[in-house]
């Protein structure tokens, strides 16, 4: 069993209301841990970049939208690839979408970085479990 | 056909056959003459000729070798071949790798030629026409597969979002009568989801291959009836799940949703009121082969004289109003798909089974 407060969320959504509802549905869960919100994947990856000897300490989860204008989801995953195993070794990614787009999906999968494909809105539930994991 | 003149390439090593050939067709044909291979190629390269017609026998490469030689780059004029001497290895390779639509003997039979050129032509015009509907075709598919793109995200995501947003007003405390509200906007938001899921996902099955992965129906249904949990009737119905998975399944997942949300979806929506204990009850079970899962349910039932058609394409049957007429066309397609097949049982009044039956992957 993880502890709440050794997990951190890093949510990337470029819709506002998403990363409310969001981050909502997991505090009406009750989860007590981290949460921290991003608009962009440049954004999140400038983050991780200079916050990474404090990110190491936790069990980041970072849910990252497909569907982002700029570099959408995918791009920002192919930055994120470029650290070090050591701060690499401390996330677990999701994607997030609202549509069900097949090759997004294949994409996904195929992808070793990538836990899984999540559906909008946040199942909080079935995402404890797969953190579990 | 068309009126313009039938254009013809031949290619012929000895000299006087070509100039007989000229003789005896210039008048109905537009001919173009060599004794080169190479300019023959270019001959092909710069004009839109119909047939070639070439000689088996030549020096330095035969008329198989040549044919085999342009069908990469021409693969449209026809291909007729031309030789001295019976020689069936000849006739066998002008079939198999020269594709060749008639072999003529010489001397030819003037009569016969003409007949054969002009038949040719024909077969030419009809696999141009073809092979441009072909084009157009795969344009308007492309086109479509774009369109579906944008429409599962654009459509959706802000259906998503409004849907998130209400999922917050179940969980938050707000009075009694906006949670009302709030309820009947959701049924609404939902039921216009579940119909742009329908449209996509018809669409999705018709074009996209399989992505075949381990499935574990324990999480899959939890994660679908958590989903449905919310749905429209769904708080009078009890979810069942009767999972008996023995061994690891490979499946293609997204169909595998498909034929579980439609078949879910419906026993919620055909539920009976009038009845004390409604349920819905999906049931897996798995050996090496295949995967048997039952979607039952003590619905209201589908009547005798629709239970034939519930699986055609927007058929909607008398007393629904909701549905798309989609819902069991998609689940039939998507089975057939994964190599099974779906069979159902229903009693008015009673309820209505679904038996899907899907061979597993490797």
């Amino acid at each position: 069993m993880i502890e709440d407060k050794d997990i951190n969320i890093l949510l990337v959504d470029d819709n506002d209301i998403d990363i409310v509802v969001n981050t909502k549905l997991l505090r009406l869960a009750n989860f007590k841990g981290g949460i921290q919100s991003f608009h962009s994947g440049n954004e999140v990856i400038s983050f991780i970049r200079s916050n990474a000897a404090n990110l190491v300490e936790k069990v980041n989860v970072l849910l990252l939208d497909i569907q982002m204008p700029g570099i959408d989801g995918f791009e920002t995953l192919q930055l994120f690839e470029a650290f070090d195993d050591d701060i690499k070794s401390k996330f677990q990614v999701f994607m997030l979408s609202s549509s069900i787009d097949r090759n997004d999906i294949i994409r996904a999968e195929t992808n070793p970085t990538i836990r899984k494909v999540l559906e909008k809105p946040l199942d909080v539930y079935l995402l404890r479990r797969l953190i579990e994991q | 056909m068309s009126t313009e003149k039938i254009r013809i390439l031949y290619l012929d090593d000895e000299e006087h056959n070509l100039t007989s050939f000229k003789a005896a067709f210039r008048r109905d044909f537009e001919i173009f003459t060599t004794t080169e291979a190479g300019e023959a190629v270019a001959i092909l390269n710069e004009n839109d000729i119909h047939i070639v017609i070439s000689d088996q026998k030549m020096p330095n490469l035969s008329g198989v070798e040549f044919f085999e030689l342009i069908i990469p780059d021409f693969p449209d004029p026809i291909r007729i071949l031309l030789t001295g001497y019976a020689d069936i290895e000849a006739v066998i390779d002008a079939i198999n790798k020269g594709q060749v639509y008639r072999y003529i003997a010489k001397p030819w039979d003037e009569q016969d030629l003409r007949m054969t050129l002009i038949n040719a032509h024909e077969l030419y015009v009809n696999k141009h026409a073809l092979r441009k509907k072909n084009e157009e075709l795969s344009k308007a598919y492309n086109e479509l597969e774009k369109f579906i793109y944008s429409a599962s995200h654009d459509l959706r995501a802000p259906l998503v979002s409004i849907l998130g947003i209400l999922k917050l007003t179940r969980l938050e405390d707000i009075d009694e009568k906006s949670t009302e509200y709030f309820g009947m906007i959701e049924r609404m938001v939902s039921r216009l989801d579940v119909f742009v899921q329908n449209i996509i996902s018809y669409y999705q099955n018709l074009k996209q291959g399989e992505l075949i992965t381990d499935i574990n129906f324990d999480l899959l249904l939890d994660e679908l009836f958590e989903h449905y949990r919310f749905f429209e009737g769904a708080d009078n119905v009890r979810f069942i799940k009767n999972v008996a998975q023995h061994q690891t399944v490979r499946l293609d997942e997204l169909r595998l949703k498909m034929i579980l949300n439609n078949l879910i979806s419906n026993s919620i929506k055909y539920m009976d009121s009038t009845k004390v204990d409604s349920y819905m009850r999906v049931s897996v079970e798995t050996d090496n082969q295949k995967t048997v899962i039952t979607v039952e349910d003590n619905g209201i039932g589908i009547k005798r004289e629709d239970q034939k058609r519930v699986f055609d394409m927007f058929y909607r049957t008398s007393e629904v109003t909701m549905g798309s007429g989609l819902g069991l066309y998609i689940v039939k397609e998507a089975t057939a798909n994964l190599g099974g097949n779906v069979t159902m049982q229903s009693e008015p009044g009673i309820g209505s089974t679904f038996v899907v039956t899907i061979p597993n992957k490797q």
